[in-house]
């Protein structure tokens, strides 16, 4: 007999795969040891994409005024000086 | 057509190479056989990188949530899918057994082995029970030695057979050829018939070996 002739006679016995069966499986599986393994993603913040630094020395009530209301909108020094350089931009046309 | 999958929470028991040798064999019989690497260690997709027997497909980077879908879609008419699973316990094996027609638990003959291959065992058990249907499965013996069964092959074997579990015959053997497919890529066949694949192993008996592994699995599967 053939090799193809031969693999005719193969059979997929059905098999479902909804979620309530993949469900029952890892509950089984689990209860066995066989748990999630699948690689974590790195733990922690991720590298800010804000990357220049700016040096600006100001007077102190400015300073801190600056840190002040950044605090209070609860966002970055940096980003409020980007807000600042967005108003500024728009008021003289640039 | 039919799923095998390959499982043992040890590493190093010879999953990747029944893998490759029941893919090859099934290959050269004409199936289209689609081999599916699972595991972290990527063996098969470094076997693969020499070059793959006619009729087999790889696909790698499989995890948990891909599993059952490529299972699926690897599946249909002439095919074969055949899953090497990574040597830990892990839902992604567990997720793999209940989509097989075949579960194959390579063990080599030792108490350390028989141990954690068991737990494969059991795993398959409770998935047949918490599914309401039965996956066959069953033990291949690896890296035996050609000249005589040890004593502790022969209690393994008749501890296996007492507990009801389907034990292949034959084991396969530790031959040099075996592991130098991983060297050379594509099959045995290639392996014999090229001069330039040097191999320190008799290829001709692993070869013979081979084909009556991938025979006995054949008859698993009707």
């Amino acid at each position: 007999m053939s090799g193809s002739n031969r693999l005719a006679g193969l059979k997929a016995r059905p098999k479902d795969t909804t979620v309530e069966e993949v469900r029952r499986v890892d509950e089984v599986g689990e209860a066995r040891g066989f748990v999630d393994r699948t690689p974590r993603k790195k733990p922690g913040r991720k590298p800010s994409p804000r990357t220049y630094q700016l040096h600006p020395k100001v007077f102190p009530e400015v300073g801190k005024a600056i840190a002040s209301e950044a605090e209070r909108l609860g966002i970055t020094q940096g980003q409020l000086v980007e807000k600042l350089w967005e108003v500024y931009c728009k008021s003289t046309s640039k | 057509m039919p799923v095998i999958v390959m499982a043992s929470p040890k590493g190093g028991v010879g999953k990747s190479t029944c893998a490759v040798l029941l893919a090859s064999e099934f290959a050269r019989m004409g199936a289209d056989v689609t081999v599916l690497d699972c595991d972290p260690n990527k063996s098969l997709t470094r076997w693969a990188s020499h070059g793959v027997p006619v009729g087999v497909t790889l696909r790698g980077e499989i995890g948990r949530s891909e599993i059952v879908p490529t299972i699926r879609s690897a599946d249909g008419d002439g095919k074969i899918v055949i899953v090497d699973l990574e040597g830990v316990a892990s839902q992604l094996v567990s997720r793999a057994i209940s989509q097989a027609d075949l579960v194959i638990v390579p063990m080599q003959p030792t108490a350390l082995d028989a141990e954690i291959g068991s737990e494969a065992l059991a795993l398959v058990r409770e998935e047949e029970e918490a599914l309401g249907r039965s996956i066959r499965h069953a033990v291949v013996l690896t890296k035996t030695s050609a000249a005589v069964k040890s004593r502790v092959q022969k209690e393994l074997e008749a501890q296996l057979s007492g507990a009801g579990i389907d034990v292949i015959e034959p084991s396969l053997v530790a031959r040099a050829a075996f592991s130098e497919l991983f060297a050379y890529g594509s099959d045995l066949t290639a392996m014999l018939n090229d001069p330039e694949m040097v191999t320190g192993g008799k290829v001709d008996k692993a070869l013979i070996n081979a084909q009556a592994f991938t025979e006995a699995v054949y008859e698993r599967l009707k």
